[in-house]
Order: structure tokens, then sequence, then C-alpha cells
């Protein structure tokens, strides 16, 4: 305590003396005596580590003798091997560059094979010509701190474990996600005669399941039935709503293909499964036939609608239309559903445009406010007319990615066309 | 876009529901929540007026259908008063034009 | 990205000279040449870089799979050669950057045409008749020890960095080279250096090499020395009076002669 400038209180005058003596007795207490059994280790070593002096609180923790170590022992032999290699690698190189290192978590080896963690600082001591001397090193007891430490460390492990846990969870989740994904999607669309087909899904989000369709596949030795839709909403019970229509849709086309048929059996079978559940669910759907038409070159289209935008036709001539299926219903919604049938002719150069709302719903203008609607789409459409269905589909693709962040919703396109013939 | 909100009143016809705000994915739960707690006496209306709904997505219509269906098993009915435009559009599209009877506005509706 | 920004690379020295690369180990980074650059500058062009993951190299540019062979680290070194199209270098590798210099000389024969290995040893690991100095155990330890030190890392390296009021460029260097490391890549960088095996690659250099090893080294003991000139045809032994794994920081001045002196038997 330093009591310099300050009057001592009367009544500790006739503790002074005593107190005195006990500050006089703290005095004596010799500078070898304080090096020998100072609370840390003391060692000083030649430039290549030969231990020159070290102190006894170091002797004491290491369980060896003085004449063992002096003269006789490196720095590193005190070391656990692992200490060596960081020593080597990192200590050395660093005491030498900076002339002094401190607080370097390393373990001294015990005579008994013990090992105590410890903080370890050294410095290089120069002669008067600039010359290295040696290096004096303080090592203090770090057992207690090492011990706090590793505990952070097992937490910061776990952590780390639980983080990874979690990233190849995630990991795992997209994967399943993607497959049954495909599983809602046909992974390359058939081969259908005299007539080229084209599809695009864009995914909003990859987290989630889209609730859009699409399909083309045989049902007679003569007739191809397509078919494209949305389920309301998205995530996995949209999935699974996608399935049974995806799945329905195909068996029932195989029974009759008739597109009202094929409508009015997914109507049934919607409604009688979510109905009653509480959570009802419908979906829009167009559904129709391709068949190769009386004429070389030309196939007739025949289809319905349950709820679903009105397929265009883009035609060789350069002009589009909407073809109207008014007042088809919902799918699933009541037990006996009205759809509306349209039927259409394709000659060489032409094209039947399927889409779901994504792409009339994508917002547009400077603030989002504008939809894209049907307007635009006839529009687009009619600039692209006489264009073969992978030309119509790309540039569609082009018009959705123009879209940025005024598209959120998945969006499925299918087209079909006949190829133009080539004189 | 605003948040749901539900203003209730009676008319002769059976309860009148205001409805404004947007009806999306994340507001229809409410909708459908406030009609299970609704009982309907057989032959009474369900008027939804959605004269101050500004926007209505498929789980919005889902809402609506889901109304129509509670209405039905009481063996009551819904009517839709001041369809926005643009969910005209929709009704349209999807053929739900034809199933629920609509009306220009709620006094229509519950005459 | 840019080979030079990514792996640090500094060049200094005579332009006119031979090009002179100079590798740094494990633990370290470029700033282990200090004590060697002023020898070289005056008579050879002298490139230092840093591997990825040491020093000042560019973080994001690592990548756990490339950097677990010694393969990844030559890949930096003939990419910098390529980036500074440099011929004929002499490549001075400390430890185990001496490996990944033969490695680089093999892929890139017309960019390296000698080799200086300070301190290296081909295999750490003691193996059937084979003496590296180290068990497997032994490097699991080490790799306890760079845990328990990054820990504290910043902490004890603050204070030390402070009070080097006379030199502060110096401490600056050190704190970034040092504690920029991250310890997941320093991890990778240990396991592949200590766990690596090149003995087979020894056979195939065909530049002339100097060997250089300590008298009394921990990490590269004397047998490993002998081994590997035994194993290089035609390669320079010199046993330098020096303690522990670098002596191009302890015994500059050896280290250096002996260096200087290949360089202008190669001539």
């Amino acid at each position: 305590m330093c009591r310099t400038g300050r009057q001592p209180d009367p009544h500790e005058a006739g503790d002074e003396k005593a107190a005195d003596a006990a500050f006089a007795a703290l005095l004596e207490d010799s500078a070898e005596d304080l090096y020998e059994s100072a609370p840390c280790g003391y060692l000083s070593t030649l430039m290549d580590g030969t231990i020159a002096k070290i102190n006894t609180t170091l002797l004491n923790w290491l369980g060896l003798e003085r004449q063992t170590v002096v003269g006789r022992m490196r720095f590193t032999d005190l070391l656990t091997v692992g200490g060596k290699l960081y020593h080597e690698t990192h200590f050395a190189p660093l005491l030498r560059m900076q002339d002094e290192i401190s607080g370097i978590a390393l373990e001294i080896k015990q005579d008994g094979g013990g090992r105590i963690p410890v903080l370890v600082s050294s410095v290089i001591k120069y002669g008067s010509m600039g010359e290295l001397l040696l290096i004096r090193t303080t090592i203090f007891d770090a057992r207690d701190r090492r011990a706090y430490e590793e505990e952070l460390l097992r937490g910061r492990k776990a952590a780390e474990e639980a983080r990874k846990q979690a990233e190849a969870d995630r990991a795992r989740l997209q994967d399943a996600l993607a497959v049954l994904q495909q599983s809602l999607l046909p992974d390359t669309l058939p081969q259908v005669p005299g007539v080229e087909t084209s599809a695009y899904y864009h995914t909003a989000s990859p987290d989630r399941l889209g609730g859009d369709f699409y399909d083309v596949f045989p049902v007679d030795g003569k007739r191809f039935a397509f078919f494209l839709g949305d389920v309301c909403g998205k995530g996995p019970e949209a999935a699974a709503l996608t399935s049974l229509t995806r799945y329905t849709l195909r068996a029932a086309a195989l029974h009759n293909p008739e597109p009202v048929s094929a409508l009015t059996t997914l109507n049934k079978v919607l409604h009688e499964r979510y109905s009653g559940s509480g959570d009802p669910r419908y979906c829009t759907a167009v559904f129709g036939t391709l068949e190769a038409g009386p004429a070389t070159g030309q196939t007739t289209v025949r289809l319905a609608s349950g709820g679903h935008p009105p397929a265009l036709v883009l035609r060789a001539d350069g002009t589009a239309d909407y073809l109207p299926t008014p007042g088809g219903l919902l799918v699933g919604v009541l037990p006996e559903a009205r759809f509306t049938t349209a039927a259409t002719v394709l000659s060489p150069g032409d094209t039947l445009l399927l889409y779901t709302d994504g792409l009339t719903e994508a917002r547009t203008g400077k603030d989002r406010t504008s939809l894209y609607g049907d307007d635009g789409l006839l529009a687009f459409a009619t600039s692209h007319a006489g264009t073969p269905p992978h030309a119509v589909v790309q540039a569609l693709t082009g018009l959705l990615d123009s879209f940025g962040d005024g598209l959120d919703d998945d969006t499925a396109l299918l087209a079909l066309g006949v190829p133009a013939s080539h004189p | 876009m605003s948040p749901l909100k539900i203003t209730t009143r009676d008319a002769t016809t059976g309860p009148v529901w205001e409805i404004s705000g947007a009806l999306d994915y994340t507001t229809a739960p409410e909708l459908l929540a406030r009609l299970t707690t609704l009982a309907l006496r057989p032959g009474r209306r369900l008027v939804l007026d959605l004269t101050g709904m500004d926007f209505c997505d498929s789980s919005g219509i889902s809402a609506l259908i889901a109304a129509r269906n509670h209405a039905h098993a009481q063996q009551a009915d819904v009517a839709l008063a001041a369809v926005p435009a643009h969910t005209l559009r929709v009704l349209r599209i999807v053929g739900l034009d034809q199933i629920f009877p609509l009306y220009p506005d709620s006094a229509t509706a519950a005459r | 990205m840019d080979t030079v920004r990514r792996n640090n690379v500094t060049v200094t020295g005579n332009p006119q000279g031979r090009p002179v690369v100079l590798a740094h180990g494990f633990g370290c980074d470029q700033n282990m040449w200090r004590l060697t650059v002023p020898a070289l500058a005056e008579d050879y062009r002298v490139v230092l870089f840093d591997y990825v993951g040491s020093g000042r190299s560019e973080p994001s540019a690592f990548q756990e799979d490339r950097y677990s062979s010694l393969d990844g680290y030559a890949g930096d070194v003939v990419e910098v050669c390529e980036a500074l199209d440099l011929r004929d270098a002499v490549f001075v590798g400390h430890s185990v950057s001496a490996m990944t210099g033969v490695l680089a000389a093999g892929t890139a024969p017309e960019r390296i045409g000698a080799l200086v290995m300070v301190a290296p040893s081909p295999r750490y690991i003691d193996d059937d008749g084979y003496r590296g100095g180290f068990s497997a155990d032994d490097i699991d330890e080490l790799l306890a020890s760079l845990e328990a030190n990054y820990l504290g890392w910043s902490a004890a390296m603050a204070p030390l960095i402070m009070g080097n009021a006379e030199r502060p460029e110096l401490g600056e260097e050190l704190k970034n080279s040092f504690c920029a490391t991250d310890p997941e890549m320093a991890r990778v960088f240990a396991r592949t250096t200590f766990l690596s095996d090149s003995r087979d690659d020894l056979k195939q250099v065909a530049v002339p090499t100097l060997v250089l090893e300590c008298s009394q080294d921990v990490i590269a003991p004397r047998e490993v020395g002998a081994f590997v000139h035994r194993a290089i045809p035609g390669s320079t032994l010199v046993t330098l009076d020096a303690t522990g794994h670098c002596p191009h920081l302890s015994a500059p001045e050896a280290t250096n002669e002996a260096i200087l002196k290949f360089l202008a038997a190669l001539r």
C-alpha cells in the first residue's frame, strides 16, 4: 500500500512500529529468493535453446533436479511433441523476428509423465555490442485457464457441429424437394408425330414446392393428351395436390381421353378428397388432345378448361388470339362441375400456348403496381406469332426474367406447334 | 397493402361482413377462423361486402369458397357484394361468377 | 482471381537478375525471409508470396479440397510463376515448401530450374524403416496446440505489438500475418504438411538441388536430411551449424552464404 502523502490517523500511531517491521521483512526478501520461489517459472537459455538457468518453482513443477537440466537439456525438451512442433513452426520464428513473444499456450512434461498447461513468454537479451546473448522465458501455470478455454472450445465445437448438421439437413431437404418437384413434371416431353413441343417451368423459390404442372403423353394409337394447370397454394400440401392431379389426369385420359371427361373425373377425385377435409383445395387446369388432322400437316386440338386462363393460338400469318373457354369452373369446388370445350386446327407454323397466371399476374412498372395482364401477353404473343414453339418459349423465358422481382409466383409454359412447311 | 379487417353488422337477410384490406395467403386464415364461429339459420344469407378489399389471391378465393361451403352446410347462402374489378376478372376466369350470387353493393345483396 | 493479389506476391531485388522464389513453410508467411532477401537483392530478382490460407493471402480463395494436398500448394507456386512469367527460376522452399517446390518443378519444368530445400522433410511420420521423427498422435497434439493458441491469440499478441514502438510496421506486419490466418485454414495446412508423404517424388527431381539441413532440428532430424540428399540424384547437402527448424532466422549468415554459393555455381 502506498503511504506517501497521507497523515497517519492518531489511533494508528501505536501500530506504526509493528507495520514498519513487517514492511522491512518484506524488503529483506532477496532478489535471489524471489527468483527461485516466484509464483512462476523462470528460465534462461542460450540461443540454441540450451537451458542455462532455471528457478526452483519450475524445477518443482517438472519434478527434475537442477543438475539434470542445466547445461543438459534444451527448452524444447521440456515440451510435449505437439508443443515442440508448435515451438518450431510458430514460437521460435516469431521470437526471432520480433525479439519477444508472449502468452503462448504450451504444455510442459512432468517427470512422472504428467503435463501442465502453461503460458509462455520469452524475450531475447542482447549484449552491449548488439549480439544475441540469451533468451529469458517466464512460464505461468495455466491449468485453470486451460480448463476454462477447453470448455469454450468444446462449446464452439458443439456449435460448429450443430451448424454443419443444420446445413447438411438443409441440403438434404433441398435435394428431396428437387426430386419431389421433378416427379411433378415430366423429365422430357415425348416425341409427338407432326408436332413440336416445348415447355418451361419457372420456380419462384427453391425452398418451396411449386403448384404448377404440365404433361404431354400418348393416349391411344392416334392421339396425344396434354395438360397444364395450377393448384392453389404452395408447399408440401400443394405438391401432394399436384401429384394427385397429375396422376389422376393421366389415368383418366387412358380410360377416356375426351377433355371434359378427364376434367370431370379430376373434379370428382379432388372434391371427394378435399371437400370434407376442412382444408378445401382446388386447381385450375387445361386438358386437351392432339390428333393429326384430315389434311397432312394439320393437327386438331380439342381442349377443355376448368377455371384456367384461356390458351393462346399463334398463327403462322403473324396473328394471335385467345381460344376462349368461358365458364369452366375451378376443379374440385363443386361435386358436379361444368367445363367448357373449345377446338381449333393447327396448320403448319401455328402454335398453341398454355401458361399459368404467374405470367399474366406478374407485376410490372416502376413501382410494380401494374399487372402484365391478358392484353400485354396477347401483344407479346402476336409479335412472336409464326415462330416455332421453342422460340416462343425462349422469348417468354426472357420476358419472365425481365420481370425480376415483379414475378413472385411459379410459372409454367407449354407450347405445341405444327412445324412450318419448308417449300 | 393494408392488413385484413372484417367489420360485421346485421341486415334483415342475415349477417353482412365488410372485408377490407388484403385477403391473401397470410390473412385468409383469419376469415376462415371467423367463419367457424358463425352460425347461420337455414334460408339466411351471409353477405360479404368486398368494397374495401384491395387484394385477393388464390388463397383469398379459397376462403370465399370456404364461406360458401360453410353456409351451404347450414342450408344458408353466401352472396358477394361490390366485387372489385380485378377480383371479378379472376372469379370469371375460374368460373366462380356462376356459383356466387354477385351484387353491385351490400344493400342490394341484403334485399 | 488475380494470382498476384491472391498470393500477396511481392517482387523485389534486381529486375535483371535470375528470379529466386522464396516460399515459406507451415506456420509462417513471407516475412520469414526478411533476413534472406537483402543478401539476394543485389543480384537476383526476388519473388515472395504467401500460400493461400497463410499470411495476407486472399482468404476467399481458400478451398479445403484444393489445399488438402500438397499439389494444391504446388499449384499456387506454378500459378505465381505463370503470373510473373518466370522462367528458369530458383525455387527456395522452407520445410514442407521444399516438397511443394519438387512437385511444382515436376509440373512446370520450364519455370523452375533449380531447387534450394531448407530443412526439408518428405515425410514427418515414422514409417517402416524410415524415421521421420513423429507419430500420428504427435500430429494430433500439434493440432491441439494450434487450437489452444488461436483462442487467445489476438489478446496475447496485441500488447506485444503495441510495445514494439521503434518498428511499428514490423508489429503490424506480424499481427496481420499471424493473427489473420483463419484457424480452420491453418488446420488444413498442418494436416496436409504433417500427413504428407513425398518420398517417392524426390527421385524425379531433375534440376540442380541444394539441401540445407540444421545440425539440431527437432522437425527435420539429420537422418531426414540424409534421406533427401540420397534420394535426389546429384544433390548437394550442406549441414548448417544451427539449432531449430528455421536456419534462415537463427543462422542467417551461414544460410545466405550457402544459398549464394549454390546460386553462383549455377551460372
